[in-house]
């Protein structure tokens, strides 16, 4: 098993977090990546941290996404600095993993899975326009 | 956790029919690894895989709950018998579980063992304490006799708390000797003083003994012992009492007496007589005492000795004491009409100091004197020193309304008690009873007669008068006017009488006054 796989690798190098030109803030997993509580904590201290005060939509690409376990859904209900939350996935496991996270715990903001960038976006700029 | 790694050719379908066979058998850690290919089947493995996650999950939450909950339902069974079984406020056993344990110890000896003792005991004067100092107090008081306790007692031994002021004990696997050391050694350890918060209290304890015999019964035993207990009462302050057939006997009796007193009240059975008291300084007939009698069917003409104790016992000392004062003062109406008119003169009254720690007795008093017309000045209520151990704040009460009113209040039988000076120091008084024992032998024993000058002095420091009693000659008459006693009562001048004879004697008494006032 790769290093990416096993999450035993630095954890800034698994995820990326940046804010786009639409002011959207964008989480990105490694692919393949079996994601923790540890890491779950680690991506929304990032997110925080990069909206300082504000709230940003979210875009969290987890395409290829290995395993989502237990801990980490429980983390993923706290409340964090996103005013809005879109899942984008590919493959069947993809979306079996979000619905996962949306469906069994409660998420306290608006979320979504998506598998197309364009519709994710519109989403969540939607909110933007104030709709 | 179980993995399985995807094989050549793609039977992941019939791994997964695998995986969930696993599941179902139980084995919750069972997962699959999904292809690199991420399709349906995949989302099948993947999705399984989550789900039995959570049921792990759930799991292993419900277990810790129902280890939890089921620790807390045994803390709370415990609890509950801890309340069913013992009292809160001593922590020793309570009525029930002394009840087992005394239903245990007889069935071992129904097996060949020695038979229990069981000791019951109540604390003198703890009502005393409640009153003066408060039941917190009290509860202190409580606590600390409980600890002498089991501090005498053995392990195989138990200690009760009854309720109350009372408690027990059951010994086993002892002697009778050595279950009246123990009694001894209870005595003595609450013989102590008893260092209660900023108090010192003192408190001796009435203790009955039972030796249980095969086959008795629990109650049967408690209530013998309690027998045992009411004789010991009866006696000095902290006495120890074997029970014996004979005091069931006497108990029964006693709850006898009780049935028939409460049909003599009501069924007119109930005598009143009058014993006239003289002023030694001027021969004249200054009041009577009304004493109360009872005409049994049976026994005959019975003094109060044979059936007060009853009366107070058994509450029914109100309505006796009642029905006495409304004789007694209807009657001093007649003879004020008549033959006393506005002469001075007292009647005095019996009364029980149970009486005065009845709220609404001086009332009742006040109420009885205005419906005959009499003028409080008129009565006098007599208490037995013995009896009083009144620093109460209900019959300094009592008392006072009384004496505010203008009725005098008198000591009976004084120097019979221990406390003497207290009493005659309190400032409730106004009169002072001389007991027929310090007057018996006056007039012809030089040391009753110093004994007698002094009790007199001691009452004249106070300021009060006297009254002695059980005066039977001339001679003990002219001793005590010259030892400066105000009053006195007794056969030498007449015996207790019904009203017609008193009536004549009355009579008769005012003539010899009215020609030697001519």
């Amino acid at each position: 098993m790769s290093d990416a796989v096993s999450g035993m690798a630095e954890p800034d190098q698994l995820l990326d977090v940046a804010v786009d030109d639409l002011g959207i803030v964008r989480l990105t997993w490694v692919r393949g990546l079996r994601i923790t509580e540890e890491l779950a904590n680690h991506a929304m201290t990032l997110v925080d941290r990069v909206n300082g005060s504000h709230e940003r939509p979210l875009l969290v690409d987890m395409t290829g996404t290995a395993a989502l376990t237990r801990p980490a859904r429980v983390t993923f209900t706290r409340r964090c600095s996103a005013s809005r939350i879109a899942l984008l996935g590919q493959s069947p496991v993809d979306r079996v993993i979000a619905n996962f996270a949306l469906g069994v715990s409660s998420v306290p903001v608006p979320t979504r899975f998506f598998t197309s960038e364009p519709s994710a976006v519109a989403w969540l700029r939607h909110d933007d326009t104030g709709a | 956790m179980t993995t399985r790694a995807p094989e050549p050719g793609d039977d992941r379908l019939s791994q997964l029919v695998e995986l969930v066979v696993e599941l179902a058998s139980g084995d919750r850690g069972a997962r699959m690894q999904p292809s690199p290919a991420s399709d349906e089947i995949d989302a099948v493995i993947v999705g399984i895989n989550m789900m039995a996650e959570e049921l792990q999950a759930l799991d292993a939450d419900l277990e810790a709950r129902v280890t939890e909950r089921t620790l807390q339902l045994e803390q709370a069974q415990l609890q509950l018998e801890r309340l069913a079984l013992y009292d809160p406020l001593t922590g020793l056993a309570n009525r029930t579980l002394l009840a087992d344990r005394i239903g245990q110890a007889m069935a071992r000896a129904d097996r060949g063992a020695a038979p229990p003792a069981v000791l019951l005991l109540d604390l003198d004067g703890f009502k005393a304490v409640n009153d003066s100092f408060g039941h917190a107090v009290g509860d202190l008081l409580l606590m600390e006799v409980a600890s002498r306790l089991r501090a005498v007692v053995r392990e195989s031994d138990t200690v009760a708390r009854l309720g109350g002021d009372e408690f027990a004990l059951v010994v086993i696997d002892a002697t009778n000797d050595q279950v009246l050391e123990m009694a001894e050694r209870i005595r003595t350890a609450l013989q102590a003083p008893a260092q209660l918060g900023d108090q010192v209290c003192w408190v001796s304890a009435s203790i009955g003994v039972c030796f249980a015999v095969r086959g008795q019964q629990a109650d049967a035993l408690l209530r013998d012992a309690d027998t045992a207990m009411y004789e010991a009462k009866g006696t000095t302050r902290g006495a120890v009492q074997i029970y014996e057939t004979r005091m069931h006997t006497a108990a029964l009796s006693r709850v006898r007496l009780a049935d028939q007193l409460r049909g003599a009240i009501a069924g007119g059975q109930l005598r009143v007589h009058y014993q006239s008291i003289v002023d030694l300084q001027d021969g004249r007939t200054s009041g009577v005492e009304v004493l109360v009698r009872w005409q049994h069917p049976t026994r005959g003409l019975l003094l109060p000795a044979e059936f007060i104790g009853v009366a107070e016992d058994t509450g029914m000392i109100a309505a006796l004491d009642r029905w006495v004062l409304d004789t007694a003062l209807a009657q001093l109406a007649g003879w004020r009409a008549t033959v006393l008119g506005n002469s001075a003169f007292t009647m005095h009254l019996n009364i029980s100091p149970i009486e005065l720690r009845s709220p609404r007795f001086a009332d009742e008093v006040l109420g009885s004197l205005a419906h005959h017309g009499i003028s409080p000045a008129d009565l006098v209520l007599e208490v037995t020193e013995t009896q009083m151990t009144g620093d109460d704040a209900q019959t300094l009460q009592a008392l006072e309304t009384l004496r505010r009113a203008g009725i005098a209040v008198a000591i009976d039988d004084f120097g019979t008690g221990y406390s003497s000076i207290g009493y005659v120091r309190q400032k409730f008084l106004d009169l002072v009873k001389i007991d027929r024992a310090l007057v018996t032998g006056l007039d012809t024993d030089p040391q009753q007669h110093r004994v007698a000058a002094a009790i007199l002095a001691i009452v004249d420091a106070f300021g009060l008068d006297a009254v002695a009693e059980g005066v039977e000659t001339a001679a003990q008459a002219e001793e005590l006017r010259g030892l400066g006693c105000r009053f006195g009562q007794g056969i030498y001048w007449c015996a207790p009488m019904s009203a017609a004879p008193m009536t004549m004697h009355l009579t008769a008494a005012a003539h010899a006054t009215k020609r030697a006032a001519s």
